[in-house]
């Protein structure tokens, strides 16, 4: 026992050390906030609002339309699948900018499918839907590599058995998968929020207007300066923590399913 | 119940015999005999009988894999309540459990339970579904050896309790012992069925020999004349007279009980007795065996009842108690 103490001290100051080096910018936002003259730009709430509300939508469609193809990709054998790796790797890889460069030129009013959407009644540029799609796009592949390692590591002996057991396969996905896969769903959920909900590049291009947080610090910071960032961003902090804590507490308490 | 499947991928395979009470399908690994119990339960394509075309979740089967796969996030009762629906699937979960003798743990995760009662929960998992057959895919593997038998035991009365037949799949000799009925495959072919009394009593061939547990099968070559024949057995490099019942020129599995071999003192010994060394003491019980090393082979004896064994020994095969079959080229 005695031995193995020196071994176990240097990862705990390793661990340690590395804990400073992550808190050490929010040490200094707690030092630079002017806690006497805390206060609020204008526009501050309605960006908190367009931020919580348009990320949640951006979450659901995510979880919607990638939990099928996380699932799909982690039990179907298919042919090419590294293309399908590929391309995911690439939407992670594509910079938050070029992102939203890619989106105005695809979405934009001169892409190819932003004129047959516009006359559809659509508008993907600086609208609601617009910022939407953005966090959806930014967010997106993060989920799909997250979920799809969370269903992959259910052992899919026990899905087999849940249909021996006289279950269709959906309600197999939804009683044996789905709380077998808890934990990584519910951090894939969490990762996509806080990706939603940061997404600063791809939303400035595509969707200036309406306003989120991301973009109402960099716009505080150009009109009024750092005084008026530092508010904001303790308010995005309290409103962004709450649901990937919940989950992850959730997810571990086994009360999600 | 007859069964009648065939297989073709990953291997193929065709299989045909009859369930009755508890049989058990005795087979080496990688026959595919894991791979027939899950055709049979819908989870692998395959065409036959019972069940054939009919998706996994609508066939009544109980399927018991190795390792037994009771879900981890639910506890005993859940298990078992997983193929019950309704306002009373807990009393009819727990009535199950009652059945195994497992009422007490019914609120216990599956990892606080030993190999034995994870059988037994996913035995009452399995007859929740109200099968007409059940399919125990190795279930003597995860058991702890010193209670295996006692666990064995007790699925079985189990099994003939609830009156459904069941289709064990095994490599261990021992369940097959305890079987109401004996399927052997070998090659990926059924090679013979029976009662445990008459399969164990006359096996087909060398292969089945060895897939019930026969120590001491060689093979060999009979050479000689139809009168006085003989088996050379290459592995020790020696040869030995045998009854008249083998053909010279043919190919042979050979085999004989440790119980018949008579150890004699090398210096004493005649042309036709093999010298050997004594390589390993194996004591079970009142029971002793030795292992013989006889040039590159092993051969089994039983010494027990014997007070000593010389130093330098040879040991004598009777004629009379060797049996052989002929190998198919």
């Amino acid at each position: 026992m005695t031995d193995d103490r020196p071994h176990a001290r240097l990862p705990a100051v390793i661990s340690a050390l590395t804990l400073i080096l992550l808190a050490a910018p929010f040490i200094g936002l707690v030092l630079a906030t002017h806690w006497r003259a805390f206060g609020f730009a204008e526009g501050d709430g309605g960006a908190i609002a367009v931020s919580l509300v348009y990320s949640l939508l951006a979450l659901l469609l995510i979880i919607a339309l990638g939990t099928p193809l996380a699932w799909w990709l982690a039990r179907y054998p298919i042919h090419g699948k590294w293309l399908i790796d590929a391309l995911l790797l690439l939407a992670l890889l594509t910079p938050p900018l070029a992102l939203g460069l890619l989106l105005a030129s695809m979405y934009g009013p001169y892409g190819p499918a932003g004129g047959l959407l516009e006359r559809a009644g659509l508008v993907l540029t600086n609208s609601a839907p617009a910022f939407v799609m953005a966090q959806f796009y930014s967010a997106l592949p993060y989920y799909v590599i997250a979920a799809r390692a969370a269903f992959e590591s259910v052992p899919r002996e026990l899905e087999q058995i849940a249909l021996t057991l006289g279950h269709s396969p959906w309600r197999s996905f939804l009683r044996v998968s789905l709380p077998l896969a808890r934990l990584g769903l519910a951090a894939a959920v969490a990762l996509a929020w806080v990706r939603a909900l940061g997404e600063f590049g791809a939303v400035l291009i595509v969707a200036y207007y309406p306003q989120g947080i991301p973009v109402k610090l960099w716009v505080n910071l150009q009109n009024t300066g750092l005084s008026a960032v530092y508010p904001l961003l303790w308010i995005f902090f309290l409103v962004a923590m709450p649901l990937p804590l919940i989950l992850g507490l959730a997810a571990r308490r086994r009360r999600l399913f | 119940m007859r069964v009648d499947y065939t297989i073709e991928r990953p291997i193929a395979l065709q299989a045909t015999f009859d369930v009755e009470g508890f049989t058990v399908l005795l087979g080496a690994s990688g026959e595919g005999k894991s791979l027939l119990l899950r055709a049979i339960a819908g989870l692998v394509p395959a065409h036959g009988e019972p069940f054939g075309g009919m998706a996994a979740q609508h066939r009544a089967v109980g399927y018991l894999p190795q390792g037994y796969a009771l879900f981890p996030h639910l506890n005993a009762w859940q298990n078992v309540a997983f193929a019950l629906r309704g306002a009373q699937r807990r009393e009819q979960a727990l009535q199950l459990l009652e059945r195994v003798h497992m009422a007490e743990f019914a609120e216990h995760y599956p990892a606080m339970l030993s190999g034995g009662q994870q059988q037994r929960v996913a035995l009452a998992r399995a007859l929740a579904r109200r099968p007409q057959l059940l399919l125990l895919d190795e279930p003597t593997s995860a058991l702890d050896p010193v209670t295996r038998d006692d666990v064995i035991a007790e699925l079985i009365a189990e099994v003939h309790d609830f009156g459904i037949p069941t289709l064990a799949v095994s490599h261990d000799p021992h369940l097959a012992a305890v079987a109401d009925r004996l399927v052997l495959m070998h090659d990926r072919k059924i090679i013979q069925m029976g009662t445990p009394e008459t399969v164990y009593a006359h096996p087909v061939s060398g292969a089945a020999a060895r897939l019930l547990g026969y120590r001491n099968v060689h093979r060999g070559q009979v050479i000689g004349t139809l009168e006085a024949p003989r088996v050379v057995w290459p592995d020790s490099g020696m040869s030995f007279p045998i009854g008249r019942q083998a053909i010279p020129g043919s190919d042979v599995d050979w085999t004989i009980a440790p119980e018949a071999i008579r150890v004699v003192d090398a210096q004493e010994a005649s042309a036709d007795d093999l010298p050997a060394s004594v390589e390993v003491r194996h004591v079970n019980g009142c029971r002793t065996l030795l292992g013989l090393r006889c040039g590159q082979a092993r051969l089994w004896i039983d010494v027990s009842g014997h007070a000593s064994v010389p130093e330098s020994l040879a040991v004598h095969l009777p004629p009379e108690a060797i049996r052989c079959w002929k190998r198919n080229p």
